[in-house]
């Protein structure tokens, strides 16, 4: 029992990680119809640029280290929807009316060249954060958890609630449902879809971004080839929700977090991600389009 | 039509030089996830060709080093090997995974090119019966014995066994599983994690739950300092062993000094460590070079295998004759390497102990235990 809750703990924390980077994935699918490949090295450039800037932050002590975080997370994720910004000029809109797979490739050379960029700027070895974060616990009974790795799902819970609201709920956000649902119509409609796609690629690299910094501040390492990794789980998980579905990112990250978590704890740890993935393949069988996705008729 | 003349004529001058050269290929993993490793063999190897030019070359012959990057990826690795091969290399030191390894070794074989591979521990690569394969690191059966040994030593009864699923660590651990079942010692766990993922809490508490007195991780360095980390914050105390890949100064960075201390692990001496003369004078001319000591032991031993391979065309007066240098490593006794004396056996596998036992202390540097 004490085992299964801890590691409901563990995988909700990694699935909230997930989550953040899917929803980046889903957005840019809604809108464009394009997997951005480049998603996961945003996420790496994320916690890159965070460490750059936290290291010369931790240099001013006179703001409190709250202020600092915060601070920080803005310029991250500010910076990182600056760098989404120029990869969607530079990769996509070129290609935009171009056969779909013209797109995907090019969204893959994006990757490459922003990982090796990268490696060449920083160095090929690990990189490794200060310890900054509180490393207390919170007992209750048996079960530790860290208060960091409540923070970690937390923060990432307020940002996609701030995300819906913000596309359910303003004008902007339903110019970019619109422009999801098609954009013929939406320019129609007087609806400027380039500056919807420009606001996609700030809202979904700026939260790839800000799990990068997390994943930086929480685990301490960071590598340039990360995104790798964490781009194809949270990829899974904006498929395993519904991809261009923005709740269902956030249900199939954290979703994907807690079937890895207990698949390690009852089955195998390494057949974990085989697990996971035979949900994923489960899911898709019974449900095409993912858990929330919608069954959108294909156009001619 | 009096350009193309010069042009060709340019290029005729140009082949005449370079057939003046002997070429040695590098095979290393200089972009990836194992990069670090390969731009220290980079280093390392280009120091030394250095040198070796600077004196006049091998058998009246200047050094041209030909560098292929491996990617630390099989796939990748098999085409640069293709690459090497096709640009009338004679030799080729590396590279580090033993996976990667594996994935040229056949290449180069049927090329007639002699490949000395610098970490790759696996102890299959050399029982195959590949004529021209020989290797300056140790064999994970060696790595086997003293792991059991220490734990054994250790007193240990309930024994945790983690690996990564790579050929090196599951080999490894493989290897140590099955010296531990014959002395009937109780392993209680044996499973894999999936290496470069961030986040390990699901593993460790899975292993905790089995109640092991010592875990051996057989993996790489990422993966050892962030489970480290984490089982420090989980406040979980027992005590972790691991294999030579756990061996970089990183370790220690990614783990931070407290979680990281106590640490065992085996490895051929850390560059520090080497206490010949030879090896003093040249980690000195490396810190003059590169403005830091050469921190991977792997990267040495890259520059081992180079040493070793210009030392066989030296002896034998062969550039062009992949038989006549393997003939010539065959027959090297005592050579004065780095790492230790070299000598290799028939098989191609280097002959003496290399590994000791390391524990990181409360100030995280790696004390060699005696």
């Amino acid at each position: 029992m004490d085992q299964l809750l801890e590691q409901l703990t563990n995988g909700l924390a990694v699935g909230s990680i997930y989550a953040l980077i899917a929803l980046g994935y889903t957005m840019v699918y809604g809108v464009l119809k394009l997997i951005n490949f480049a998603h996961g090295d945003l996420f790496t450039y994320g916690a890159y640029l965070g460490l750059t800037l936290l290291t010369s932050l931790l240099a001013h002590d006179r703001m409190g280290l709250g202020l600092r975080l915060l601070l920080l997370a803005v310029m991250v994720m500010g910076l990182v929807a600056v760098i989404g910004v120029v990869v969607e000029r530079a990769a996509y809109r070129p290609l935009r009316d171009s056969p779909r797979l013209s797109a995907v490739v090019s969204a893959l050379g994006a990757s490459i060249f922003l990982q090796n960029a990268l490696m060449l700027l920083y160095g090929a070895r690990y990189q490794v954060y200060p310890d900054v974060l509180p490393q207390n616990a919170v007992r209750l009974g048996d079960l530790s958890i860290p208060v960091v790795r409540i923070a970690v799902v937390a923060v990432s819970v307020v940002m996609m609630t701030v995300l819906y609201l913000f596309v359910q709920k303003t004008r902007i956000g339903t110019a970019i449902r619109a422009a999801a649902i098609d954009q013929g119509a939406a320019r129609l409609m007087g609806i400027d879809v380039n500056k919807v796609v420009v606001l996609v690629f700030v809202i979904g690299p700026a939260l790839g971004g800000a799990a990068g910094l997390l994943v930086g501040l929480y685990y301490g390492q960071i590598g340039f080839t990360m995104g790798w990794t964490y781009g194809m789980k949270a990829f899974t998980a904006a498929i395993l929700g519904g991809i261009g579905n923005i709740p269902g990112a956030m249900v199939g990250g954290l979703l994907l977090g807690v079937i890895e978590a207990l698949g390690a704890a009852y089955l195998s740890v390494a057949w974990k991600d085989a697990l996971a993935f035979a949900v994923l393949i489960l899911i898709l069988i019974v449900r095409p389009s993912g858990l929330l996705g919608e069954r959108v008729a294909e156009k001619v | 039509m009096k350009k193309s003349i010069a042009a060709l004529a340019l290029g005729l001058v140009s082949l005449a030089a370079r057939a003046d050269n002997v070429k040695i290929g590098l095979l290393a993993p200089i972009t990836g996830s194992w990069a670090s490793e390969g731009q220290e063999m980079k280093k390392n190897v280009e120091l030394l060709v250095d040198e070796v030019n600077a004196k006049g070359g091998v058998a009246g012959k200047q050094v041209q080093l030909v560098i292929e990057d491996d990617g630390g990826d099989p796939r990748t690795a098999s085409l640069a090997a293709q690459r090497l091969a096709t640009q009338g290399v004679v030799a080729v030191v590396g590279t580090y995974g033993s996976a990667v390894t594996e994935a040229t070794q056949n290449i180069f074989d049927e090329a007639g090119i002699v490949q000395v591979a610098n970490g790759s521990t696996a102890v299959r690569l050399t029982e195959k019966g590949l004529k021209n394969f020989l290797r300056t690191c140790p064999r994970d059966d060696e790595q086997g014995r003293v792991g059991a040994a220490l734990l054994e030593k250790m007193g240990a009864k309930k024994i945790a066994l983690l690996h990564d699923s790579s050929a090196y660590s599951k080999g490894l651990a493989d290897e140590i599983n099955a010296l531990l079942k014959a002395k009937k010692m109780n392993v209680v766990f044996f499973d894999a994690l999936t290496p470069k993922e961030q986040d390990y809490s699901a593993i460790l508490t899975r292993l905790k739950a089995a109640g092991p007195d010592v875990v051996f991780f057989t993996g790489y360095y990422p993966e050892a300092g962030l489970l480290l980390k984490q089982k420090k914050q989980m406040g979980w105390k027992v005590p972790f062993i691991g294999g030579d890949a756990i061996n970089n100064p990183d370790l220690v960075k990614i783990a931070g000094k407290e979680a990281a201390e106590g640490f065992l692990f085996l490895s051929p001496p850390v560059p520090k460590d080497l206490d010949t003369p030879e090896a003093k004078a040249y980690v000195a001319s490396y810190q003059k070079k590169y403005g830091e000591a050469p921190q991977s032991i792997y990267g040495v031993l890259a520059g081992d295998g180079f040493r070793v391979v210009a030392a066989s065309i030296q002896a034998t007066g062969s550039t062009t004759s992949g038989e006549k240098i393997r003939a010539g490593l065959g027959a090297l006794k005592d050579f004065p390497g780095f790492t230790g004396k070299i000598a290799f056996n028939a098989k191609g596998d280097r002959i003496g102990e290399l590994y000791r036992v390391y524990k990181v202390d409360a100030n995280g540097n790696f004390v060699l235990q005696k």
